[in-house]
């Protein structure tokens, strides 16, 4: 029906302009209608509380950490063992996205830091609002690393800025070594590449040389580390570049 | 699942600025989707067709115009429509290129009252 003449007819005429909805055609006046030149990026939202994350992180000298990857590379278990290992001497927080284990947030505080677990319900990725209101329950003390473990999806995440201070893309060599031409935008804007679970290299079909070459391709800045969390190769060069940020 | 939440974020985009001028409905929506924005341009539209009812957007048309992607090769300099992010020079199949457009994802304009 059409609501504003009230009419039931499929196709009819007033005077005015033409428009459909739900696949009938009606012609109405609209004299008050004004055009309005937005010129908005549809994201805009996002990036404003993005800013206002950013801004509070700087204040507290806090190193915000967006770590991203497919689900199961194996974030959680590096948050577990860097935790081990750094939390003597740093303080580390965690704000859990991750829902592929409904466990990852305990997880995490078995290891010693505070975590957070931030439901996204079906939700495919962070958004800066999610980390702004997690950051209201979790009081995050100056010179902190805040890790922000996102779900588990290579598309989605790469569009929402939290505010992070850097981007750490995490891929496992069980994965294929062409990955980074299979989500460009994401190696594109990370800043690290943690290649994970390294241990496996001489079961699977992985060339370390040529996964770092396509991701430089797409990203000549992207710096990389290779780490097998499950046997420690690799932690001292991920924690030395945590130091160095 | 992606363009669902974008979708959203469209619609409380619309509702904040048209609250902003007080208008009641909205009329018409113009949105500009780059090909190499991130966003898939018809499952975007299928997504706001399914969220629209019951908000300010319902009954509105909506219109999607795509643009382009844009490179331009930094080995040859060439310039060339590119589809997807990883596309090669067609001239000296290098890559990466510079993108200078298709990146876009943002609403134009509205008609409200
Ligand atoms: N072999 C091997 N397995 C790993 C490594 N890191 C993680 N895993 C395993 O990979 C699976 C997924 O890890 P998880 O940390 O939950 O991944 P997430 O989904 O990215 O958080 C678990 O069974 C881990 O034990 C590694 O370096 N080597
Ligand atoms: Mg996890
Ligand atoms: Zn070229």
């Amino acid at each position: 029906m059409c609501e504003t003449c009230g009419c039931g007819t499929e196709t009819h005429d007033h005077d005015g302009h033409t428009h459909t909805h739900h696949g009938l055609t009606h012609t109405h006046d609209h004299p008050n209608k004004k055009v309005v030149n937005l010129n908005m990026d549809i994201l805009s939202e996002n990036n404003r509380l993005a800013e206002r994350n950013r801004g509070y992180f700087e204040g507290k000298k806090v190193l915000a950490l967006n770590l991203v990857s497919s689900p199961g590379s194996g974030k959680t278990t590096i948050l577990e063992k860097t935790i081990g290992k750094m939390i003597a001497t740093r303080k580390i927080f965690v704000v859990e996205g991750d829902q592929q284990t409904a466990r990852d947030a305990d997880r995490i505080e078995k290891s010693g830091a505070p975590a957070i677990q931030i439901n996204t319900g079906s939700g495919c990725h962070l958004d800066a609002k999610m980390v702004h209101q997690a950051l209201l329950k979790m009081e995050v003390e100056n010179n902190a690393i805040l890790f922000i473990e996102n779900v588990g999806n290579l598309v989605c995440p790469a569009m929402f800025d939290l505010g992070e201070s850097k981007r750490v893309v995490v891929i496992s060599v069980t994965e294929g070594d062409d990955k980074p031409l299979k989500y460009p935008y994401m190696f594109q804007t990370s800043n690290l590449c943690i290649i994970n679970k390294t241990d496996l290299l001489p079961y699977v079909d992985f060339n370390v040389e040529t996964a770092m070459g396509y991701a430089r391709q797409l990203n000549p800045n992207l710096e990389f580390i290779l780490l097998s969390a499950t046997t420690g190769d690799g932690m001292d060069a991920w924690i030395n570049w945590l130091k160095r940020q | 699942m992606h363009e669902l939440s974008l979708a959203t974020s469209l619609i409380n985009l619309i509702e904040r600025e048209a609250a902003k001028s007080g208008f009641m409905a909205v009329l018409e929506v113009q949105i500009e989707v780059g090909d190499l924005s991130g966003v898939e341009a018809d499952a975007f539209g299928s997504a706001l067709e399914l969220l629209v009812s019951d908000t300010i957007l319902s009954g509105a048309e909506i219109t999607i115009l795509r643009t382009p992607g844009h490179g331009k090769c930094n080995t040859c300099d060439r310039e060339f429509l590119m589809t997807t992010r990883t596309d090669t020079c067609p001239g000296c199949k290098a890559f990466p290129s510079e993108i200078s457009g298709g990146e876009e994802f943002r609403v134009v304009s509205m008609v409200a009252e």
